[in-house]
Protein backbone atom coordinates (compact mmCIF):
# COMPACT_ATOMS: atom_id res chain seq x y z
CA UNK A 1 0.00 0.00 0.00
CA UNK A 2 1.31 3.46 -0.76
CA UNK A 3 2.30 5.49 2.26
CA UNK A 4 0.67 8.83 2.95
CA UNK A 5 2.35 11.52 0.96
CA UNK A 6 1.74 14.12 3.58
CA UNK A 7 -0.05 14.13 6.84
CA UNK A 8 0.88 17.58 7.83
CA UNK A 9 0.56 19.83 4.87
CA UNK A 10 0.34 23.34 6.15
CA UNK A 11 0.54 25.32 2.96
CA UNK A 12 -1.91 28.11 2.48
CA UNK A 13 -2.82 28.67 -1.11
CA UNK A 14 -3.80 32.00 -2.43
CA UNK A 15 -7.54 32.32 -2.41
CA UNK A 16 -9.40 33.79 -5.30
CA UNK A 17 -9.93 37.41 -4.64
CA UNK A 18 -13.48 38.28 -3.79
CA UNK A 19 -15.31 39.86 -6.65
CA UNK A 20 -16.57 43.21 -5.67
CA UNK A 21 -19.92 44.21 -6.93
CA UNK A 22 -22.46 46.75 -6.05
CA UNK A 23 -25.15 45.32 -3.85
CA UNK A 24 -28.15 46.85 -2.24
CA UNK A 25 -31.83 47.23 -2.40
CA UNK A 26 -31.95 48.80 -5.83
CA UNK A 27 -34.56 47.16 -7.96
CA UNK A 28 -32.83 48.07 -11.19
CA UNK A 29 -29.19 48.85 -11.78
CA UNK A 30 -28.15 50.43 -15.00
CA UNK A 31 -25.25 50.55 -17.40
CA UNK A 32 -23.65 47.28 -16.63
CA UNK A 33 -23.22 47.62 -12.88
CA UNK A 34 -23.53 44.28 -11.17
CA UNK A 35 -26.77 44.30 -9.26
CA UNK A 36 -27.68 42.33 -6.18
CA UNK A 37 -31.02 43.17 -4.64
CA UNK A 38 -31.45 42.41 -0.97
CA UNK A 39 -31.66 38.70 -0.39
CA UNK A 40 -30.04 37.75 -3.67
CA UNK A 41 -26.80 35.78 -3.64
CA UNK A 42 -25.87 36.22 -7.28
CA UNK A 43 -25.32 39.57 -8.93
CA UNK A 44 -25.84 40.30 -12.60
CA UNK A 45 -24.47 42.99 -14.87
CA UNK A 46 -26.03 43.62 -18.27
CA UNK A 47 -24.83 45.58 -21.26
CA UNK A 48 -26.33 45.93 -24.73
CA UNK A 49 -25.23 47.41 -28.03
CA UNK A 50 -26.38 47.84 -31.60
CA UNK A 51 -24.11 47.43 -34.59
CA UNK A 52 -24.63 49.61 -36.58
CA UNK A 53 -26.03 52.04 -34.07
CA UNK A 54 -28.42 54.23 -36.10
CA UNK A 55 -32.06 55.07 -35.53
CA UNK A 56 -34.28 52.91 -37.71
CA UNK A 57 -31.34 50.90 -39.07
CA UNK A 58 -31.22 47.18 -39.65
CA UNK A 59 -28.75 46.12 -37.02
CA UNK A 60 -27.28 43.41 -34.84
CA UNK A 61 -28.27 43.44 -31.19
CA UNK A 62 -25.71 42.14 -28.70
CA UNK A 63 -26.67 41.38 -25.12
CA UNK A 64 -23.88 40.64 -22.65
CA UNK A 65 -24.41 39.35 -19.14
CA UNK A 66 -21.95 38.88 -16.33
CA UNK A 67 -22.76 36.95 -13.15
CA UNK A 68 -21.01 36.96 -9.78
CA UNK A 69 -21.71 35.13 -6.57
CA UNK A 70 -21.49 37.01 -3.32
CA UNK A 71 -18.01 37.38 -1.84
CA UNK A 72 -16.44 35.74 -4.85
CA UNK A 73 -18.48 32.56 -4.62
CA UNK A 74 -19.55 30.68 -7.70
CA UNK A 75 -22.80 32.16 -9.08
CA UNK A 76 -25.92 30.09 -8.55
CA UNK A 77 -27.09 28.14 -11.61
CA UNK A 78 -29.45 30.20 -13.75
CA UNK A 79 -32.97 28.82 -14.08
CA UNK A 80 -34.78 31.56 -15.96
CA UNK A 81 -34.10 34.81 -17.78
CA UNK A 82 -36.61 37.40 -18.95
CA UNK A 83 -34.91 39.86 -21.27
CA UNK A 84 -36.96 43.05 -21.53
CA UNK A 85 -36.56 44.90 -24.82
CA UNK A 86 -37.34 48.55 -25.58
CA UNK A 87 -40.52 49.70 -27.25
CA UNK A 88 -40.08 50.14 -30.98
CA UNK A 89 -37.34 47.52 -31.32
CA UNK A 90 -38.10 45.40 -34.36
CA UNK A 91 -37.40 41.67 -34.24
CA UNK A 92 -38.35 40.16 -37.55
CA UNK A 93 -37.88 36.41 -37.79
CA UNK A 94 -40.09 35.90 -40.82
CA UNK A 95 -37.18 35.36 -43.16
CA UNK A 96 -35.75 32.62 -40.93
CA UNK A 97 -36.64 28.98 -41.44
CA UNK A 98 -38.25 27.20 -38.51
CA UNK A 99 -36.22 24.40 -36.92
CA UNK A 100 -37.75 21.97 -34.43
CA UNK A 101 -36.06 21.50 -31.06
CA UNK A 102 -35.15 17.89 -31.78
CA UNK A 103 -33.24 18.97 -34.87
CA UNK A 104 -31.51 21.72 -32.91
CA UNK A 105 -30.33 19.18 -30.34
CA UNK A 106 -29.08 16.94 -33.13
CA UNK A 107 -27.25 19.80 -34.78
CA UNK A 108 -29.29 19.41 -37.95
CA UNK A 109 -30.86 22.81 -38.44
CA UNK A 110 -30.54 24.54 -41.80
CA UNK A 111 -28.39 27.63 -41.88
CA UNK A 112 -31.47 29.59 -42.87
CA UNK A 113 -32.85 29.06 -39.36
CA UNK A 114 -29.80 30.54 -37.62
CA UNK A 115 -30.68 33.91 -36.12
CA UNK A 116 -27.90 34.49 -33.62
CA UNK A 117 -24.57 33.42 -32.19
CA UNK A 118 -22.68 33.87 -28.99
CA UNK A 119 -20.53 32.34 -26.36
CA UNK A 120 -20.62 31.69 -22.65
CA UNK A 121 -18.21 31.05 -19.84
CA UNK A 122 -19.48 28.61 -17.25
CA UNK A 123 -18.07 27.31 -14.03
CA UNK A 124 -18.81 24.70 -11.44
CA UNK A 125 -17.54 24.33 -7.90
CA UNK A 126 -16.46 20.72 -7.55
CA UNK A 127 -14.39 19.50 -4.65
CA UNK A 128 -12.23 22.48 -3.75
CA UNK A 129 -11.95 23.70 -7.30
CA UNK A 130 -13.81 26.15 -9.49
CA UNK A 131 -13.73 24.52 -12.89
CA UNK A 132 -14.37 26.63 -16.00
CA UNK A 133 -15.96 25.57 -19.25
CA UNK A 134 -16.47 27.49 -22.48
CA UNK A 135 -19.63 27.08 -24.52
CA UNK A 136 -20.63 28.17 -28.00
CA UNK A 137 -24.16 29.51 -28.36
CA UNK A 138 -26.30 29.29 -31.48
CA UNK A 139 -29.82 30.69 -31.68
CA UNK A 140 -32.41 29.32 -34.11
CA UNK A 141 -35.95 30.26 -34.94
CA UNK A 142 -38.24 27.74 -33.29
CA UNK A 143 -41.88 26.85 -33.86
CA UNK A 144 -44.31 29.47 -32.58
CA UNK A 145 -45.91 28.86 -29.20
CA UNK A 146 -49.41 30.21 -28.79
CA UNK A 147 -48.79 32.38 -31.80
CA UNK A 148 -45.65 33.85 -30.22
CA UNK A 149 -42.24 33.66 -31.91
CA UNK A 150 -39.63 31.53 -30.21
CA UNK A 151 -35.86 31.37 -30.11
CA UNK A 152 -34.05 28.11 -29.47
CA UNK A 153 -30.66 28.78 -27.93
CA UNK A 154 -28.29 25.82 -28.13
CA UNK A 155 -25.26 25.79 -25.86
CA UNK A 156 -22.43 23.41 -26.71
CA UNK A 157 -19.58 22.91 -24.28
CA UNK A 158 -16.65 20.65 -25.06
CA UNK A 159 -14.24 20.37 -22.17
CA UNK A 160 -13.92 19.15 -19.47
CA UNK A 161 -17.46 17.86 -19.99
CA UNK A 162 -19.00 17.47 -23.40
CA UNK A 163 -22.48 18.95 -22.98
CA UNK A 164 -25.35 20.24 -25.09
CA UNK A 165 -28.23 22.17 -23.57
CA UNK A 166 -31.20 23.77 -25.28
CA UNK A 167 -33.03 26.75 -23.87
CA UNK A 168 -36.21 28.03 -25.44
CA UNK A 169 -37.29 31.64 -25.25
CA UNK A 170 -40.74 32.98 -26.10
CA UNK A 171 -41.10 36.53 -27.37
CA UNK A 172 -44.21 38.29 -26.11
CA UNK A 173 -45.47 41.83 -25.55
CA UNK A 174 -44.29 43.68 -22.45
CA UNK A 175 -45.47 46.63 -20.44
CA UNK A 176 -43.97 50.12 -20.65
CA UNK A 177 -41.27 51.24 -20.85
CA UNK A 178 -40.56 48.04 -22.67
CA UNK A 179 -42.10 46.77 -25.86
CA UNK A 180 -41.45 43.05 -25.66
CA UNK A 181 -39.84 40.44 -23.44
CA UNK A 182 -37.93 37.31 -24.37
CA UNK A 183 -38.81 34.83 -21.61
CA UNK A 184 -36.23 32.04 -21.50
CA UNK A 185 -36.58 28.87 -19.43
CA UNK A 186 -33.01 27.89 -18.70
CA UNK A 187 -32.31 24.17 -18.53
CA UNK A 188 -30.00 22.77 -15.85
CA UNK A 189 -26.45 22.04 -16.95
CA UNK A 190 -25.63 18.76 -15.23
CA UNK A 191 -22.09 17.92 -14.17
CA UNK A 192 -21.49 14.79 -12.07
CA UNK A 193 -23.46 13.24 -9.24
CA UNK A 194 -23.16 15.17 -5.96
CA UNK A 195 -21.72 18.25 -7.60
CA UNK A 196 -23.78 21.31 -8.51
CA UNK A 197 -25.06 22.11 -11.98
CA UNK A 198 -22.98 24.43 -14.10
CA UNK A 199 -23.33 28.18 -13.54
CA UNK A 200 -23.00 31.00 -16.03
CA UNK A 201 -20.09 33.28 -15.35
CA UNK A 202 -20.71 35.37 -18.46
CA UNK A 203 -22.80 35.15 -21.60
CA UNK A 204 -22.88 37.11 -24.84
CA UNK A 205 -25.49 36.64 -27.56
CA UNK A 206 -25.87 38.57 -30.81
CA UNK A 207 -29.13 38.44 -32.75
CA UNK A 208 -29.30 39.74 -36.30
CA UNK A 209 -26.49 41.13 -38.37
CA UNK A 210 -24.28 39.34 -40.85
CA UNK A 211 -25.00 35.65 -41.24
CA UNK A 212 -28.27 35.86 -39.36
CA UNK A 213 -31.68 35.19 -40.84
CA UNK A 214 -33.22 37.55 -38.29
CA UNK A 215 -33.68 41.25 -38.89
CA UNK A 216 -33.26 43.61 -35.97
CA UNK A 217 -34.49 47.17 -36.42
CA UNK A 218 -33.23 49.88 -34.10
CA UNK A 219 -36.21 51.97 -32.91
CA UNK A 220 -36.81 55.07 -34.99
CA UNK A 221 -37.00 57.26 -31.88
CA UNK A 222 -34.81 57.20 -28.82
CA UNK A 223 -36.21 58.26 -25.44
CA UNK A 224 -34.27 60.51 -23.12
CA UNK A 225 -31.81 58.33 -21.24
CA UNK A 226 -31.44 55.83 -24.03
CA UNK A 227 -33.18 52.60 -24.98
CA UNK A 228 -34.22 50.72 -21.84
CA UNK A 229 -33.26 47.05 -21.49
CA UNK A 230 -33.57 44.89 -18.41
CA UNK A 231 -33.01 41.33 -17.28
CA UNK A 232 -35.02 39.44 -14.67
CA UNK A 233 -32.84 36.50 -13.69
CA UNK A 234 -34.01 33.57 -11.57
CA UNK A 235 -31.60 31.09 -10.00
CA UNK A 236 -31.85 27.52 -8.89
CA UNK A 237 -31.27 28.50 -5.26
CA UNK A 238 -34.58 30.32 -5.33
CA UNK A 239 -33.16 33.83 -5.53
CA UNK A 240 -33.81 36.31 -8.29
CA UNK A 241 -32.51 39.66 -9.36
CA UNK A 242 -33.11 42.37 -11.93
CA UNK A 243 -30.38 44.10 -13.88
CA UNK A 244 -30.88 46.94 -16.25
CA UNK A 245 -28.95 48.41 -19.11
CA UNK A 246 -29.52 51.43 -21.24
CA UNK A 247 -28.35 51.55 -24.81
CA UNK A 248 -27.37 55.15 -25.38
CA UNK A 249 -29.11 57.00 -28.14
CA UNK A 250 -27.21 57.04 -31.42
CA UNK B 1 -0.63 24.86 11.78
CA UNK B 2 -3.24 22.79 10.11
CA UNK B 3 -3.31 19.10 9.98
CA UNK B 4 -5.99 16.97 8.76
CA UNK B 5 -8.34 14.46 10.03
CA UNK B 6 -7.38 10.94 9.36
CA UNK B 7 -10.80 9.55 9.12
CA UNK B 8 -12.30 12.20 6.95
CA UNK B 9 -12.41 9.72 4.17
CA UNK B 10 -14.35 7.25 6.11
CA UNK B 11 -17.06 6.52 3.64
CA UNK B 12 -14.95 6.23 0.59
CA UNK B 13 -16.81 3.11 -0.13
CA UNK B 14 -18.38 4.93 -2.99
CA UNK B 15 -19.71 1.97 -4.79
CA UNK B 16 -20.78 0.04 -1.79
CA UNK B 17 -24.14 0.31 -0.22
CA UNK B 18 -25.20 -0.99 3.11
CA UNK B 19 -22.89 -2.00 5.85
CA UNK B 20 -21.96 -4.73 8.19
CA UNK B 21 -20.14 -4.31 11.40
CA UNK B 22 -17.75 -6.94 12.67
CA UNK B 23 -17.30 -6.66 16.43
CA UNK B 24 -16.44 -3.04 15.95
CA UNK B 25 -17.67 -0.01 17.74
CA UNK B 26 -17.69 1.82 14.45
CA UNK B 27 -20.67 1.67 12.12
CA UNK B 28 -20.90 2.52 8.46
CA UNK B 29 -24.20 3.22 6.80
CA UNK B 30 -24.03 3.56 3.05
CA UNK B 31 -26.71 6.01 2.06
CA UNK B 32 -26.32 5.87 -1.70
CA UNK B 33 -24.28 4.12 -4.35
CA UNK B 34 -24.53 3.69 -8.09
CA UNK B 35 -23.39 4.46 -11.57
CA UNK B 36 -24.54 7.28 -13.81
CA UNK B 37 -25.39 6.48 -16.49
CA UNK B 38 -25.96 2.82 -15.72
CA UNK B 39 -25.42 1.34 -19.16
CA UNK B 40 -23.73 -1.98 -19.88
CA UNK B 41 -20.25 -1.55 -21.32
CA UNK B 42 -20.39 2.24 -21.24
CA UNK B 43 -18.30 4.94 -19.57
CA UNK B 44 -19.84 6.05 -16.32
CA UNK B 45 -19.65 8.13 -13.19
CA UNK B 46 -19.34 6.04 -10.01
CA UNK B 47 -20.74 7.63 -6.91
CA UNK B 48 -21.59 6.87 -3.34
CA UNK B 49 -22.17 8.39 0.06
CA UNK B 50 -22.11 7.12 3.61
CA UNK B 51 -22.43 8.04 7.22
CA UNK B 52 -20.05 6.81 9.89
CA UNK B 53 -20.83 6.43 13.54
CA UNK B 54 -19.83 4.69 16.71
CA UNK B 55 -21.72 2.59 19.20
CA UNK B 56 -19.56 4.03 21.96
CA UNK B 57 -20.03 7.75 21.44
CA UNK B 58 -20.48 10.59 19.01
CA UNK B 59 -16.99 10.37 17.55
CA UNK B 60 -16.01 7.29 15.55
CA UNK B 61 -12.39 6.26 15.51
CA UNK B 62 -10.26 7.77 12.77
CA UNK B 63 -9.89 5.66 9.66
CA UNK B 64 -6.49 4.27 8.81
CA UNK B 65 -7.23 2.56 5.57
CA UNK B 66 -9.98 2.11 3.00
CA UNK B 67 -10.33 -0.50 0.30
CA UNK B 68 -13.14 -0.14 -2.20
CA UNK B 69 -13.98 -2.94 -4.60
CA UNK B 70 -16.04 -2.52 -7.74
CA UNK B 71 -17.79 -5.29 -9.64
CA UNK B 72 -15.86 -7.79 -11.73
CA UNK B 73 -15.72 -6.67 -15.32
CA UNK B 74 -15.26 -2.98 -14.64
CA UNK B 75 -12.39 -1.65 -16.70
CA UNK B 76 -10.41 1.57 -16.87
CA UNK B 77 -9.46 3.34 -20.06
CA UNK B 78 -7.32 6.33 -19.18
CA UNK B 79 -6.17 7.23 -22.67
CA UNK B 80 -6.21 10.98 -22.97
CA UNK B 81 -5.68 11.62 -19.29
CA UNK B 82 -2.76 13.35 -17.64
CA UNK B 83 -1.12 13.01 -14.27
CA UNK B 84 -0.40 15.24 -11.32
CA UNK B 85 2.77 14.82 -9.32
CA UNK B 86 2.02 14.45 -5.62
CA UNK B 87 4.80 16.86 -4.74
CA UNK B 88 3.26 19.46 -7.03
CA UNK B 89 -0.15 19.01 -5.50
CA UNK B 90 1.30 19.31 -2.04
CA UNK B 91 3.40 22.35 -2.87
CA UNK B 92 0.93 24.39 -4.92
CA UNK B 93 -2.48 22.80 -4.61
CA UNK B 94 -5.11 21.50 -7.04
CA UNK B 95 -4.74 24.44 -9.40
CA UNK B 96 -1.30 23.12 -10.30
CA UNK B 97 -2.69 19.82 -11.53
CA UNK B 98 -3.56 19.46 -15.22
CA UNK B 99 -7.29 19.43 -15.90
CA UNK B 100 -6.99 16.04 -17.53
CA UNK B 101 -5.53 14.54 -14.36
CA UNK B 102 -8.77 15.05 -12.43
CA UNK B 103 -10.32 11.74 -11.42
CA UNK B 104 -13.15 12.85 -9.18
CA UNK B 105 -14.42 14.81 -6.23
CA UNK B 106 -15.94 14.32 -2.86
CA UNK B 107 -16.53 15.73 0.56
CA UNK B 108 -18.34 15.28 3.81
CA UNK B 109 -18.22 16.24 7.43
CA UNK B 110 -15.44 15.62 9.89
CA UNK B 111 -15.49 15.75 13.67
CA UNK B 112 -12.94 16.14 16.45
CA UNK B 113 -12.69 17.08 20.10
CA UNK B 114 -11.17 20.43 20.94
CA UNK B 115 -11.14 21.95 24.41
CA UNK B 116 -13.64 19.41 25.62
CA UNK B 117 -16.10 20.28 22.87
CA UNK B 118 -17.10 18.48 19.71
CA UNK B 119 -16.22 20.42 16.59
CA UNK B 120 -17.71 19.59 13.19
CA UNK B 121 -16.07 20.66 9.97
CA UNK B 122 -17.02 20.32 6.32
CA UNK B 123 -14.33 19.10 3.97
CA UNK B 124 -13.85 18.55 0.26
CA UNK B 125 -11.90 15.92 -1.66
CA UNK B 126 -10.16 16.24 -5.00
CA UNK B 127 -8.93 13.08 -6.68
CA UNK B 128 -6.17 13.19 -9.29
CA UNK B 129 -4.31 10.57 -11.25
CA UNK B 130 -0.68 10.44 -10.21
CA UNK B 131 0.06 7.54 -12.56
CA UNK B 132 -2.12 6.56 -15.51
CA UNK B 133 -0.14 3.66 -16.90
CA UNK B 134 -2.14 0.45 -17.17
CA UNK B 135 -1.29 -1.78 -14.24
CA UNK B 136 0.28 1.08 -12.32
CA UNK B 137 -2.64 3.43 -11.88
CA UNK B 138 -2.28 5.55 -8.77
CA UNK B 139 -4.26 8.34 -7.20
CA UNK B 140 -3.37 11.37 -5.18
CA UNK B 141 -6.01 12.97 -3.00
CA UNK B 142 -6.28 16.54 -1.78
CA UNK B 143 -8.42 16.96 1.34
CA UNK B 144 -9.37 20.46 2.40
CA UNK B 145 -11.44 22.06 5.14
CA UNK B 146 -11.95 25.75 5.83
CA UNK B 147 -13.92 26.35 8.98
CA UNK B 148 -13.42 26.54 11.88
CA UNK B 149 -9.86 25.41 11.19
CA UNK B 150 -8.19 25.56 7.80
CA UNK B 151 -6.76 22.18 6.95
CA UNK B 152 -5.12 20.69 3.87
CA UNK B 153 -3.72 17.21 3.44
CA UNK B 154 -2.36 15.28 0.49
CA UNK B 155 -2.22 11.52 0.47
CA UNK B 156 -2.00 8.73 -2.03
CA UNK B 157 -3.85 5.68 -3.16
CA UNK B 158 -3.70 3.02 -5.79
CA UNK B 159 -5.99 1.05 -8.04
CA UNK B 160 -6.29 -2.52 -6.84
CA UNK B 161 -7.98 -5.72 -7.90
CA UNK B 162 -10.33 -7.20 -5.35
CA UNK B 163 -10.99 -10.85 -4.58
CA UNK B 164 -13.82 -12.64 -6.38
CA UNK B 165 -16.59 -11.66 -7.03
CA UNK B 166 -15.12 -8.19 -7.16
CA UNK B 167 -12.97 -6.49 -9.73
CA UNK B 168 -11.14 -3.22 -9.88
CA UNK B 169 -11.20 -0.94 -6.91
CA UNK B 170 -8.97 1.42 -5.08
CA UNK B 171 -7.04 1.57 -1.86
CA UNK B 172 -6.31 4.63 0.26
CA UNK B 173 -3.98 5.08 3.20
CA UNK B 174 -5.55 7.84 5.21
CA UNK B 175 -3.00 9.70 7.31
CA UNK B 176 -3.43 10.42 10.99
CA UNK B 177 -4.03 14.12 11.37
CA UNK B 178 -4.78 16.64 14.03
CA UNK B 179 -6.25 19.93 12.94
CA UNK B 180 -4.56 21.48 15.95
CA UNK B 181 -2.01 20.01 18.35
CA UNK B 182 -4.49 20.09 21.21
CA UNK B 183 -7.32 18.56 19.16
CA UNK B 184 -8.14 14.89 18.97
CA UNK B 185 -7.41 12.99 15.82
CA UNK B 186 -10.16 13.88 13.41
CA UNK B 187 -12.80 11.42 12.31
CA UNK B 188 -15.43 11.48 9.61
CA UNK B 189 -19.15 11.30 10.19
CA UNK B 190 -20.11 11.49 6.54
CA UNK B 191 -18.52 11.29 3.13
CA UNK B 192 -19.43 11.29 -0.51
CA UNK B 193 -17.36 10.50 -3.57
CA UNK B 194 -17.95 10.85 -7.29
CA UNK B 195 -15.40 9.46 -9.74
CA UNK B 196 -15.24 9.65 -13.51
CA UNK B 197 -17.91 10.84 -15.93
CA UNK B 198 -19.36 9.57 -19.17
CA UNK B 199 -18.75 12.78 -21.10
CA UNK B 200 -15.23 13.87 -20.21
CA UNK B 201 -13.28 15.38 -23.08
CA UNK B 202 -10.03 17.30 -23.46
CA UNK B 203 -8.24 18.95 -26.33
CA UNK B 204 -4.90 17.57 -27.35
CA UNK B 205 -2.57 18.10 -30.25
CA UNK B 206 -2.63 15.39 -32.90
CA UNK B 207 -0.20 15.98 -35.75
CA UNK B 208 -0.22 19.67 -34.95
CA UNK B 209 -4.00 19.93 -34.84
CA UNK B 210 -6.02 20.69 -31.72
CA UNK B 211 -8.36 17.75 -31.42
CA UNK B 212 -11.07 17.04 -28.89
CA UNK B 213 -10.49 13.66 -27.30
CA UNK B 214 -13.14 11.86 -25.26
CA UNK B 215 -11.84 10.06 -22.18
CA UNK B 216 -13.66 6.85 -21.33
CA UNK B 217 -12.43 6.49 -17.77
CA UNK B 218 -14.50 4.01 -15.74
CA UNK B 219 -16.32 1.54 -17.99
CA UNK B 220 -19.10 -0.66 -16.68
CA UNK B 221 -19.10 -4.42 -17.33
CA UNK B 222 -20.82 -5.68 -20.47
CA UNK B 223 -23.01 -7.92 -18.40
CA UNK B 224 -24.73 -7.79 -15.05
CA UNK B 225 -25.21 -10.87 -12.87
CA UNK B 226 -28.58 -11.72 -11.41
CA UNK B 227 -28.87 -9.77 -8.21
CA UNK B 228 -26.84 -6.86 -9.47
CA UNK B 229 -23.22 -5.85 -9.42
CA UNK B 230 -21.48 -6.76 -6.17
CA UNK B 231 -19.47 -4.00 -4.56
CA UNK B 232 -17.75 -3.81 -1.23
CA UNK B 233 -15.66 -1.61 0.96
CA UNK B 234 -13.44 -2.29 3.88
CA UNK B 235 -12.55 0.25 6.52
CA UNK B 236 -9.79 -0.18 9.02
CA UNK B 237 -10.05 2.14 11.98
CA UNK B 238 -7.36 3.45 14.26
CA UNK B 239 -8.74 1.45 17.19
CA UNK B 240 -7.90 -1.71 15.28
CA UNK B 241 -11.41 -2.55 14.24
CA UNK B 242 -12.41 -3.34 10.70
CA UNK B 243 -15.77 -2.85 9.07
CA UNK B 244 -16.60 -4.66 5.87
CA UNK B 245 -19.61 -3.50 3.88
CA UNK B 246 -21.07 -5.48 1.01
CA UNK B 247 -23.83 -4.53 -1.30
CA UNK B 248 -25.07 -4.85 -4.85
CA UNK B 249 -25.87 -2.14 -7.34
CA UNK B 250 -29.02 -2.94 -9.34
CA UNK B 251 -28.56 -3.98 -12.95
CA UNK B 252 -29.51 -1.45 -15.63
CA UNK B 253 -33.11 -1.47 -16.78
CA UNK B 254 -33.64 -2.51 -20.37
Amino acid sequence: MPPPLSATATRRRARAAARAFVGGALAVCLFGVLCTPAGAATGVAMSVSFQPDRLGASSALTVALRFAGSAGATPAPLSGADVHLPRGLGIDLRAAAVCAAARVRAGRCPRASLVGRGHAQLEVLAGSQTIPEQAVLSAYRGPARGGRPTLEILGVGSTPLSERTLNIGVLRPDSAPFGSVLAIAVAPIPTVVYEPDGSFDSLTLTIGGRGSAARILVPAHCPAGGFPFALDAAFSDGTSTRAGAGARCP
Amino acid sequence: MRRLARALLAALCLTAAGAASAQAAETVQITQAGFSPSTLGAPTNAFGSATIGSTEGPVPAPIEHVNVYGPAGVTLNLEGTGTCAPATLERIGPTACPANSRAGFGGGEGIYMLGGELVKEKYTLDFFLSDNRPGHVALVVFLEGHSPVSVEVVFGGSVIRGPKPYGLGFSLNVPLIKVLPEASDASATSAFVTLGAHNVAYYRNVHGRRTLFHVKGIILPKSCPRGGWPVASQFKFQDGSTVMAKRSVPCPHH
